[in-house]
């Protein structure tokens, strides 16, 4: 008894590193696992448009062996859209295409929406670390 | 294939739409922030838009 008291008080980081690997990998699905499902929701609309918008623009996204400095930080704010980067390929069949503007801002509308996940994720393992019972409590307090 | 102003709708929609589930923890409260910082993304922009056009002639 007094174990699973204790377990219910105590920050779960396990669970926030979860909930963040999730959030990581499909926008919203760490929200969703952890039953926010409106945020869960919200997240990946907003992620989802933003990256397949970017990749329809025929934007860049940047290779884990960029060279220049700011290629490299590109490419860190692209890894944040999770699946969209890794299937970027499959999604934008014509290829990058920076020579016109759209391609341009397509570009830095992918790495908006990576890093617009980052932030996504930080929020997962907060709410995933929460123990229990006060995540518990905050639902209750929410709903009234 | 999205115009620059399309992409500007776009982005200022989904970034206002995810901050105001970031920051706001009710309905009401997320809808009016939502909206705000729509509406202050088209301006600012809007208004840099307007004070560089002179530098591009």
């Amino acid at each position: 008894m007094a174990k699973t008291e204790q377990a219910d008080t105590h920050p779960s980081t396990g669970r926030g590193l979860l909930a963040a690997l999730c959030a990581w990998i499909v926008p919203g699905l760490g929200h969703a696992m952890l039953g926010r499902w409106a945020k869960a929701v919200a997240y990946f609309v907003a992620v989802s448009v933003l990256a397949i918008s970017a990749l329809a623009m025929r934007g860049e996204v940047l290779p884990a062996a960029s060279t220049d400095a700011f290629d490299r930080l590109g490419f860190v704010a692209d890894l944040g859209t999770g699946a969209y980067y890794f299937f970027s390929g499959t999604l934008e069949r014509q290829g990058a295409d920076v020579s016109k503007a759209p391609g341009d801002y397509g570009t830095r509308i992918f790495a908006a929406a990576g890093v617009l996940n980052f932030l996504i994720i930080m929020e997962a393992y907060e709410i995933g670390r929460r123990p229990p019972r006060r995540e518990a409590a905050e639902t209750q307090t929410k709903a009234a | 294939m999205l115009n620059h102003f399309q992409a500007m709708l776009v982005f200022a929609f989904c970034v206002s739409l995810a901050f105001a589930f970031l920051t706001k923890r009710r309905l009401g409260e997320r809808i009016r922030y939502a909206v705000w910082a729509f509406l202050a993304f088209m301006l600012v922009a809007v208004g840099i838009g307007w004070l560089m056009f002179p530098f591009s002639h």
